[in-house]
């Protein structure tokens, strides 16, 4: 796998001031929400259901407590660590003025998470 | 409107004019005559224009493709003009010599731009688009994001792309991200208007390991939908995810 870091954040450069996600603030939290829940605990497959749903509810709810005029989509993958690569991609068809998002990697010893958060505009 | 017809020849800075600079005996009528019709025809040259056959000037680099074919070069065909003529065809003489002088702006001419008396190209007014309200609170009854038809789409798509690929740690995140553009390219084939979509791909490589993929979306459920696909092989697995959202 890639380089990654423990809490490491994948976010925008602060230069690019159009994107509205940012504003939000998303990744600080969606690390925290990360650590929360599996924060310091071994890579369980029959836990790892309910932290992924715990993961994505936690960080839909942060969201929606904002009060931002978006829709959102929060996707959430973890892998165990076995020495197996991992890659994740995604493309959209939006609007790019308005709508953004975000990537969120987080690991400790035994678990990969990758958290995506995209923020799709709404017109009000 | 009156105006000074050598004045305007002598500002103009095209060398064209430098041989028309010479005194054009116009009488007063003639220049009443011509005013009046400019006055009844702003900025239309036409008539002139095609008594002359061909007059074109190329003046900028852009629109050569814009020209008619039928243009011949301006300056080969105004000097064949006499400038002292009778009082008969100064009329369309000086007409298109006006013409001409109109065309012959050296801030380029445009197809169908309106110039001065002097030549010089008037900037048009850059026409906003105004759209008109649809009145329109939701997709039409068959515009609606087909989930099952994506999802067909979707694995078509993985399935052909990733049949008999093995695993490669340099060349996979550029096979993933060129999944994700090419499952896009194919939805906004298909995907009715109004829609965002938004798709996000996984592929990983297959061992012993466990992974879950989980999302959780906040949208209307009237008029948005998802839908996903998987495939896996021997040395791979994908995991694709599409989301279609109506934008008003």
């Amino acid at each position: 796998m890639e380089e990654y870091h423990s809490g490491d954040e994948v976010a925008f450069s602060p230069d690019d001031a159009s994107n509205v996600v940012k504003e939000l603030c998303l990744c600080v939290f969606i690390g925290q929400c990360i650590e929360g829940i599996v924060g310091g605990v071994d890579y369980s497959q029959n836990k790892v259901n309910q932290w992924t749903a715990s993961i994505v509810e936690h960080t839909l709810t942060q969201l929606v407590k904002q009060g931002k005029p978006f829709k959102y989509i929060v996707n959430c993958a973890v892998m165990q660590k076995s020495g197996a690569g991992l890659h994740t991609a995604n493309s959209c068809y939006w609007d790019t003025t308005t709508d953004g998002s975000c990537t969120v990697r987080w690991e400790n010893r035994t678990m990969y998470c990758v958290v995506s958060v995209f923020a799709v505009a709404i017109a009000l | 409107m009156a105006f000074k017809w050598q004045e305007a020849l002598c500002t103009s800075k095209t060398g064209f004019f430098i041989m028309a600079n010479q005194p054009l005996p116009l009488s007063q009528e003639t220049l009443a005559q011509f005013n009046r019709s400019m006055s009844t025809e702003p900025g239309a040259s036409g008539p002139p224009r095609r008594r002359l056959g061909s007059i074109s000037t190329r003046r900028s680099s852009k629109d050569q493709s814009k020209d008619q074919p039928h243009h011949r070069p301006l300056f080969l065909r105004s000097m064949t003009l006499p400038s002292s003529e009778s009082s008969f065809l100064s009329p369309t003489v000086s007409n298109s010599h006006i013409s001409m002088g109109k065309r012959f702006s050296f801030a380029g001419w445009h197809q169908g731009g309106r110039v001065s008396f002097s030549g010089l190209y008037l900037q048009q007014p850059i026409q906003e688009v105004y759209v008109e309200n649809t009145y329109r609170m939701g997709p039409e009854p068959g515009c609606r994001f087909n989930a099952s038809r994506t999802q067909q789409i979707l694995q078509a798509t993985l399935d052909s792309y990733l049949e008999g690929v093995c695993y490669s740690p340099d060349s996979c995140s550029q096979l993933c991200q060129m999944l994700a553009d090419l499952v896009l390219s194919k939805l906004k084939d298909v995907n009715p208007p109004r829609y965002k979509v938004v798709c996000q791909v996984v592929v990983g490589q297959s061992g012993k390991q466990g992974i879950r993929v989980s999302s959780r979306s906040l949208m209307n459920p009237n008029t948005d939908n998802y839908t996903s696909a998987v495939f896996h092989n021997h040395s791979l697995f994908a995991v694709a995810l599409v989301h279609g959202l109506y934008f008003e």
